[in-house]
C-alpha cells in the first residue's frame, strides 16, 4: 500500500477532465466549452478535454496530470460514478493521491443522454454540474479504510441440502462450522422427495451419505432440534444465541425402534405430510441424521421431568432415554452466516374449485412423493387416500398456487420437471397407467430436462394445455372428474380420472420470518431473502457477511441448491481466508463533545449501530456494523454526527453551487446511490428525455437528506426540491428511507402552516429499473417551474431566512 | 341492530310469484324485521340494462340507493341480481370519484344526491346477521325433516371482492354457507352436490336462447338429482322459475323426469314458523310439494341446538 | 355520456396479464350449450384481434353473468367487464338480442322489467298491499342524460 498524500493543510490544486465519451457526450454537449470553463474557477490548475477518458490512454493523462501539476483533487467529468468511479479511484491512488479526494461529474446519463435535441441546455447543465463538483472537491478530505478482524467459523442456519453442502465445503476447507437445523434431523425437502429429475436417481440414496458425512465431519458441530434466537454484531464478528431443546434420548440409541411398539399417543407425521403417523418417541424417517430417537415433549405424556407414563423406559434395552435432559442455551461466536432455511409448498384449500381436503383422493406434488417413497406410508405403493386401491388413470394439475394473484405470482421453477418425474415413476411401477398432465407452459430449461419431457411424451404421458376449471368426485367411489377446456384441440371435456395430483408450487418456510427479524434481512416481492444484486451478487445479502444458499433465496431444485451453497461457502471462505474485512471510509463520526445524549440517532438507525453509553450518556458508533446511510446524521439537531465523504458542509456547498444563479428555474434533487440515482441513470441509458432544470446531489441513501438541507435550497430561492429514494419495502439500508417519508411529510406541514405551496417539494420512490417514472416525476416538476410566481419565491426565502449562512 | 329495512322486492317477485312476497312479509313479521315500502323502480338487472347500456345501469341503480338514502334506511331485497346491482353500484360509487362526480351531476337534476349512507342486505344476510340463528330457532315450531338441495345463485356472492369483500378466503374467493345454516336451523338437513355453485342458466333463456339455457340447467339437476336431495331451495325468483320450468322442459325434450319441489327460502322459513302452505302459494307450485309436507314434525319445547 | 369504447367500461391493459391458462372458459356454463366462445376465445380476439373481431358476434350475448370466470381467473382478469364493455359497444352497433332490447325498453318506459296486468288481483288475493307508483318521468330524465336513447335509438 503506498503512501498517499492527505494534504488537509494545502490549497487545493484541482484538475479537472472533460470527457467526449465518443460521441456520446460530444455530440450534445460543447466539451471544449466546458472545459474551458473549468479552468476559468478558482483552484482550478489543470483543466482538459478528453475523448475516452476511461481508457488506459485517459488514465495515463489523469495520472500523468496528477504527477506534473502536483494535483491534490481530481475530478472528471463524464458518465455516472455508478459505472467508474472505482477506475477512476483506482488511477488516483496508483498515482499516490488519496482516493476519497476524488469526485465526478455525471454529463452523460443524467446530462448527454437525457437532452439529446437540447444542446444548449445540456452544455449549460453539464457547466453547472462541473462547478458543483469542483465546489464539493475543494471540501473534501483524505480518508483511510478502516479493518476489522474476521472469526474463521461459519454459522449455517438450516440443514437442507443447501445448507448440508455450504457447510460441508466450509468444512473442507478447514473452517469450523455450526450448523444448525430446526427439527430433529437434518436432510430437508430432498429426504422427503422419492427420485430426483432428470436423473432418476433416488433422492435419499445421493444425499445420504452427505448427511453421514456432516455427522462425523471433525469441523462440524451439528445442532439439531436447536433454533437461533438472536443475532448480534457484525460481519467478521456475529454473537449468535441459540436455543437446544432436549432430545430425551442419548447418543446410545441403536435405533432399534422397541420403544415406539410400546407407545401411546399419536399424532401425525410430519415427515409424511400428515398421511401417517408417529409416536411421541419417534425417528423422522430411516437414514436420519444423528441417527438416535428423539421425544416430541409436546405430545408425550410425561412432562417437566415428571415420569407418568414409562412404557419406552422399560422398553429399551440399551437403556438410553432419558426424561431428565435439559434443553440449553448456546452461545456462538462466528465470522459468517449463511442462510439456508429452504421452503414449505403452497396449501392449495383457498382454490375451493379443485377440491383438496374436500376430495379425498386429491393430494399434492409432496404427498405424491411420500406415497411413491419405499420408506414411505404405503411403502411405496401409489394408493388412493379413499380406498387404497391402485389408480388406473391419475392427472397431474400443473401451476397450482404459482404465476398467480390469487396465491403466488412466481413461477415455482420445479414443479413441471417434477411432474414430468412423477408420471414417469408412475409408468414405470404401473405401465398401464392413463396419466394426463394439466398444463399452461412446459419449463424443462435445464440440461437433461427436454430429454425428459421426450421420454415423458414417448411413454404416452398425454399433456393437455389448459387446467380445468373445476374438480368434482362421485360421492360413492370418490372418482375425481375434471371440467375443463382442451384449449388446443378446442373442446370442452369431463376426464374421469381415479387421483388428481396438484403440482404446488413453493414458498419461503413460513418460519424463516423469524430469521428474517433476527439478521434484518429484506425479502423481495416474492417473499424470498433479497440477494445484493440480482445478477453479480447472487448469494450475498445486503448485510455484508451474510450469504444466502437454496430455496431461501428462492425456488430452485437441488442441483442449483447445491450450486448456490458451494458459492455461498466459497463467498464466506473469502471472507474468513481473509482474515479481515475493510470498511468504506463513508461511515459515521460521532463528536462526544457536541452529543446531548438525546437517543434520537440510536432510534433511526437500522443497523443498531449507535449505542448509547448508560453511563457517560453519550452515545458511540460501532463503525464496523454502520453501512453509511447517513439517517442518523439527518436526525441529530446538535451537527454531533458528521458521515465521512458526505458531509453536511459539502452538501451545504452543491446546494449552493446549484442555486448561484436563478434559483428559481433550479429543481435541486437528492437521490439516493442504490435506487433512484439508478434510475436517473437508467432514463439516461434508455434515452428518455426530459427537461434539463434538475440538478442531481448523490447521497448514500436518502435518508441522509436532513430537513436543513431542504430548508436552505428554498432559502436560496430553488424553485422546486425533489427528495426520491428507494420504494418504502426495498430501501437498501433496510428501512433508513422510513426516516425520509417522515421528514418530508414533516416540512409539508411546515411549509403549510408558513404559507407556502406544498408541491414545491415532491417525494417519490424511484426504483433502478424505473428511468420513466423518474423522467415522468423531472418532467412534472420542470412544468410546474414555470407557475411559480415572483410572490411565492420571496415568500419563501423570507419564511427560511435564517437558514442561510449555513454554505461553508 | 335496527331490524327496519327499505324493502327492495324487485320486479319478478311482485308481478310473477307474489306468493314469495307474502311468505317473505309473514316471515318478517314473525322475526320482528319491518318492512318499509318506497318508490323503487327496477335495480336494473345486470343481465340485461347493465350489458347494452352501463351508464343508465349505474345511474338508475344509484337513483334507488338515493331512495332509500333519503329514508335513511339500509336496503333489504329478495333478489339476488338486485343484490348484485345495488351493492356494485354502492362498490363503483365509493371507489371511482370519477364515475362518482358524474352520476352524481345526472342525479342533481333530479333533485338527488349519493352520499353513501346506507348498506344493501340480501335477505340471507339480513336473516343470518341481523336477525341471527337463536332468533330464527326459537321462532320455529316445526323441524323441516327434508334433504334439501340449496342452490344460492351467482349473484348473491359473486364478485366476491364486491358483495362480501369482509369474507374473501386467501384465494380471494367466498363460499356462502348462509342459506345452509339457516336451512339447519329449520330441522332440514341440507346435502352437498357436484357443481353447486354453477349458474342455473336463467340470464342465457331469458336473453338469447332458451334450450341452451336448459343444457345448463340440465347438468346442475344430474348432480343434484346424484345426491340424496328431495326439494331444492333458492334465493332468487329467476332460478325459482330456471327450476320450475327447466323441468318440464327437460321431461318434454330428453324425456328426463327430475321433478324436484322448489321453495324460495321465505317459503321453507314459513313452513317451520307454522304458516298455512296456503298462505306460501304452496299450490301454485308445478313441481308439488304436497309429498314432502308429512314430514313436518312438530318440536315439542324442546331447545333446538344452537348451531 | 355515451360510451364510445369497451375500454371506457374495461381497462384494456389487463388483457396483457392473460397467458391462457383456459380455467374461465373451462368453468364457464354457456360452454355446456357448445355455442359460445367461451371467455378465453373472445379475450383473446380482443387482444390479437382488436374488439371488433367480437362485438358484432351474437355468440357473445351467451354469457349468463355468472361471473365464475373472474373467481377463478388466477389473474384476477375483471371478465364480466369486458363482456359487459362488448356488449355495450354491441349494442349500440345492433348487436343485441330481441328480448333484450324488449327489456330494456319496457324499464325505460314503465320503470319495471315486466308487464303487470294481472298482478293486482294476484297480489290482492294474497293480502299484498299494492304495486308502488313509480316516477317514470324521472326514470326517463335520468336515461336522456346517460345517452341511453341517442346512443341505442329508441324513442322517448
Amino acid at each position: 500500500m503506498h503512501v498517499t498524500r492527505d494534504k488537509a493543510n494545502e490549497k487545493p490544486k484541482i484538475g479537472v477532465f472533460v470527457c467526449h465519451c465518443g460521441l456520446n457526450i460530444g455530440g450534445v454537449v460543447d466539451v471544449q466549452k466546458v472545459a474551458d470553463f473549468a479552468a476559468t474557477l478558482p483552484d482550478v490548475v489543470f483543466a482538459s478535454a478528453n475523448l475516452y477518458t476511461c481508457s488506459q490512454p485517459g488514465q495515463e493523462e489523469i495520472k500523468k496530470a496528477i504527477r506534473e501539476q502536483d494535483l491534490n483533487r481530481v475530478v472528471v467529468a463524464s458518465c455516472t460514478p455508478r459505472l467508474h468511479e472505482p477506475t477512476f479511484r483506482a488511477a488516483c491512488e496508483q498515482s499516490g493521491l488519496n482516493p476519497y479526494l476524488f469526485e465526478m461529474a455525471n454529463i452523460r446519463e443524467h446530462c448527454s443522454w437525457v437532452h439529446l435535441h437540447d444542446k444548449v441546455g445540456a452544455t449549460q447543465k453539464a457547466i453547472d454540474l462541473v462547478q458543483m463538483a469542483v465546489t464539493r472537491s475543494r471540501l473534501l478530505e483524505a480518508q483511510v479504510e478502516s479493518s476489522v478482524p474476521v472469526i474463521a467459523r461459519a454459522l449455517v442456519i438450516g440443514g437442507g441440502v443447501a445448507g448440508i453442502q455450504a457447510a460441508l465445503d466450509l468444512a473442507d476447507s478447514g473452517f469450523q462450522v455450526y450448523l444448525v437445523e430446526r427439527a430433529s434431523s437434518i436432510g430437508g425437502r430432498m429426504a422427503q422427495i422419492d427420485k430426483t429429475f432428470p436423473t432418476m436417481d433416488c433422492s435419499i440414496c445421493i444425499l445420504a451419505p452427505k448427511m453421514a458425512e456432516v455427522g462425523r465431519h471433525p469441523n462440524i458441530k451439528l445442532f439439531t432440534l436447536s433454533e437461533v434466537e438472536q443475532v448480534e454484531g457484525y460481519v467478521g464478528n456475529f454473537k449468535v444465541r441459540v436455543k437446544r431443546k432436549a432430545r430425551y434420548v442419548t447418543d446410545d440409541c441403536t435405533s432399534c425402534g422397541d420403544c415406539v411398539k410400546e407407545c401411546p399417543q399419536l399424532a401425525p407425521d410430519e415427515f409424511n405430510e400428515g398421511l401417517s403417523t408417529r409416536r411421541a418417541i419417534f425417528i423422522s424417517f430411516a437414514q436420519a441424521v444423528p441417527s438416535s430417537y428423539v421425544i416430541d415433549m409436546d405430545l408425550c405424556l410425561n412432562k417437566e421431568g415428571i415420569v407418568a407414563c414409562d412404557k419406552c423406559l422399560h422398553a429399551c434395552k440399551a437403556r438410553c432415554i432419558d426424561f431428565s435432559q435439559k434443553g440449553e442455551e448456546l452461545n456462538l461466536d462466528v465470522g459468517a452466516i449463511i442462510v439456508a432455511t429452504g421452503v414449505d409448498v403452497y396449501d392449495p384449500s383457498p382454490l375451493t374449485e379443485i377440491g383438496y381436503r374436500r376430495f379425498p383422493n386429491v393430494i399434492t406434488s409432496l404427498e405424491f412423493e411420500r406415497l411413491i417413497n419405499a420408506g414411505g406410508p404405503s411403502h411405496g405403493n401409489l394408493i388412493r387416500p379413499s380406498d387404497q386401491k391402485v389408480p388406473k388413470r391419475v392427472a397431474f394439475l400443473q401451476c397450482i398456487g404459482s404465476r398467480s394473484t390469487r396465491a403466488n405470482k412466481y413461477c415455482s421453477n420445479i414443479c413441471c420437471m417434477n411432474t414430468i418425474k412423477d408420471a414417469l415413476l408412475i409408468k414405470e411401477h404401473w405401465p398401464g397407467t392413463e396419466i394426463k398432465v394439466f398444463y399452461i407452459d412446459i419449463r424443462a430449461f435445464g440440461k437433461g430436462f427436454e430429454d425428459l419431457f421426450r421420454r415423458a411424451r414417448r411413454e404416452g404421458v398425454e399433456f393437455i394445455r389448459g387446467i380445468p376449471g373445476e374438480i368434482i368426485q362421485d360421492p360413492e367411489t370418490h372418482d375425481l372428474t375434471l371440467i375443463g377446456e382442451n384449449m388446443l384441440l378446442g373442446e370442452w371435456y369431463k376426464y374421469q380420472v381415479d387421483m388428481a395430483i396438484l403440482s404446488v408450487g413453493i414458498e419461503p418456510r413460513r418460519d424463516s420470518k423469524h430469521i428474517q427479524q433476527i439478521l434484518n434481512l429484506s425479502t423481495g416481492k416474492d417473499g424470498f431473502f433479497l440477494e445484493a444484486h440480482p445478477k453479480l451478487r447472487p448469494v450475498d445479502t445486503a448485510t455484508s457477511g451474510i450469504f444466502l444458499a437454496g430455496g431461501a433465496e428462492g425456488p430452485k431444485d437441488i442441483k442449483d441448491s447445491v450450486t448456490q451453497a458451494s458459492a455461498a461457502a466459497s463467498r464466506a471462505g473469502i471472507l474468513m481466508t481473509r482474515g479481515e474485512v475493510k470498511v468504506e471510509a463513508i461511515t459515521a463520526r460521532l463528536d462526544p463533545e457536541k452529543c446531548t445524549g438525546c437517543g434520537m440517532c440510536v432510534e433511526v438507525c437500522p443497523y443498531k449501530a449507535l449505542r448509547k453509553d448508560e453511563e457517560t450518556g453519550i452515545v458511540h458508533i460501532i463503525e464496523a456494523s454502520c453501512a453509511g446511510c447517513g439517517a442518523c446524521a439527518a436526525e441529530c439537531r446538535f451537527g454531533a454526527i458528521q458521515m465521512r465523504h458526505y458531509s453536511d458542509k459539502q452538501i451545504y456547498a452543491q446546494i449552493a453551487s446549484i442555486t448561484r444563479e436563478e434559483p428559481e428555474k433550479k429543481i435541486v434533487a437528492f437521490c439516493c446511490n442504490w435506487c433512484s440515482y439508478a434510475g436517473a441513470d437508467f432514463a439516461g441509458v434508455s434515452r428518455i428525455q426530459y427537461p434539463p432544470q434538475v440538478r442531481i446531489i448523490r447521497t448514500m441513501c436518502s435518508g441522509r437528506v436532513s430537513m436543513d438541507f431542504i430548508r436552505f435550497a428554498f432559502a436560496r430561492g430553488a424553485g422546486a426540491v425533489l427528495v426520491s429514494g428507494c420504494h418504502p419495502a426495498d430501501c437498501h439500508y433496510i428501512n433508513a428511507n422510513m426516516q425520509t417519508e417522515k421528514r418530508v411529510k414533516r416540512l409539508w406541514k411546515e411549509m403549510q402552516k408558513k404559507g407556502l405551496h406544498t408541491d414545491r417539494l415532491q417525494l417519490a420512490w424511484v426504483s433502478a429499473a424505473e428511468g420513466r417514472r423518474f423522467a415522468g416525476v423531472i418532467q412534472k416538476m420542470a412544468d410546474d417551474l414555470e407557475r411559480i410566481s415572483e410572490k411565492e419565491l420571496q415568500k419563501t426565502r423570507a419564511a427560511y431566512e435564517k437558514f442561510l449562512g449555513k454554505e461553508p | 341492530m335496527s331490524l327496519k329495512y327499505a324493502f327492495f322486492p324487485g320486479c319478478v317477485i311482485p308481478a310473477k310469484y307474489p306468493h314469495f312476497e307474502r311468505a317473505t312479509r309473514a316471515v318478517a313479521e314473525g322475526l320482528g324485521i319491518e318492512l318499509v315500502d318506497l318508490p323503487f323502480s327496477c335495480c336494473p338487472p345486470t343481465s340485461n340494462m347493465k350489458l347494452v347500456h352501463y351508464d343508465s345501469w349505474l345511474a338508475l341503480a344509484v337513483r334507488n340507493l338515493c331512495i332509500a338514502e333519503e329514508q335513511g334506511l339500509n336496503i333489504l331485497t329478495t333478489c339476488t341480481g338486485c343484490v348484485s346491482t345495488l351493492k356494485e353500484a354502492n362498490h363503483i360509487m365509493q371507489e371511482k370519484p370519477n364515475r362518482r362526480r358524474k352520476v352524481n351531476r345526472i342525479l342533481k337534476k333530479v333533485g338527488k344526491q349519493y352520499e353513501g349512507t346506507i348498506e344493501i342486505k340480501h335477505l340471507l344476510d339480513a336473516l343470518y346477521d341481523d336477525v341471527g340463528l337463536d332468533a330464527i330457532a326459537e321462532k320455529c315450531v316445526y323441524n323441516l325433516n327434508m334433504k334439501i338441495a340449496c342452490h344460492y345463485g351467482c349473484h348473491l356472492f359473486r364478485p366476491s371482492y364486491i358483495l362480501y369483500p369482509e369474507f374473501l378466503s386467501p384465494a380471494h374467493s367466498y363460499v356462502p354457507t348462509s342459506m345452509e345454516e339457516i336451512i339447519e336451523v329449520l330441522g332440514g338437513e341440507p346435502v352437498d352436490f357436484m357443481r353447486r355453485f354453477l349458474c342455473c342458466g336463467y340470464p342465457l333463456g331469458a336473453n338469447v336462447d332458451e334450450d341452451g339455457s336448459y343444457e345448463i340447467l340440465r347438468e346442475k339437476l344430474h348432480y343434484i338429482n346424484a345426491s340424496s336431495a328431495e326439494l331444492i331451495s333458492v334465493a332468487c325468483a329467476s332460478c325459482f322459475e330456471q327450476f320450475e320450468l327447466g323441468q318440464v322442459m327437460i321431461k318434454k325434450k330428453h324425456k328426463e323426469t327430475y321433478g324436484f319441489p322448489t321453495l324460495y327460502i321465505s317459503q321453507l322459513m314459513g313452513l317451520a314458523m307454522g304458516l298455512e302452505p296456503k298462505e306460501l302459494g304452496l299450490k301454485e307450485h308445478i313441481h308439488k310439494v304436497k309429498k314432502l309436507l308429512p314430514r313436518l314434525e312438530e318440536r315439542r319445547g324442546e331447545k333446538r341446538a344452537s348451531i | 355520456m355515451s360510451v364510445k369504447k369497451v375500454w371506457t367500461i374495461f381497462d384494456r391493459s389487463r388483457l396483457y396479464e392473460c397467458y391462457e391458462c383456459s380455467r374461465c372458459s373451462g368453468s364457464c356454463p354457456a360452454t355446456l350449450t357448445h355455442h359460445t366462445l367461451g371467455p378465453r376465445k373472445i379475450l383473446l380476439k380482443c387482444l390479437q384481434q382488436g374488439q371488433e373481431s367480437v362485438i358484432e358476434d351474437p355468440a357473445i350475448w351467451y354469457c349468463t353473468t355468472c361471473m365464475v370466470c373472474q373467481d377463478r381467473c388466477p389473474q384476477e382478469i375483471n371478465i364480466p367487464e369486458l363482456l359487459t364493455g362488448l356488449r355495450n359497444i354491441g349494442a349500440q352497433k345492433g348487436n343485441v338480442p330481441e328480448k333484450v332490447k324488449f327489456a330494456v325498453e319496457k324499464i325505460a318506459k314503465t320503470g319495471r322489467s315486466l308487464l303487470t296486468f294481472r298482478v293486482e288481483r294476484e297480489r290482492e288475493r294474497y293480502g299484498l298491499p299494492p304495486l308502488q307508483e313509480i316516477d317514470t318521468e324521472e326514470v326517463s330524465r335520468i336515461l336522456t342524460e346517460t345517452g341511453f336513447f341517442k346512443d341505442l335509438k329508441i324513442d322517448r
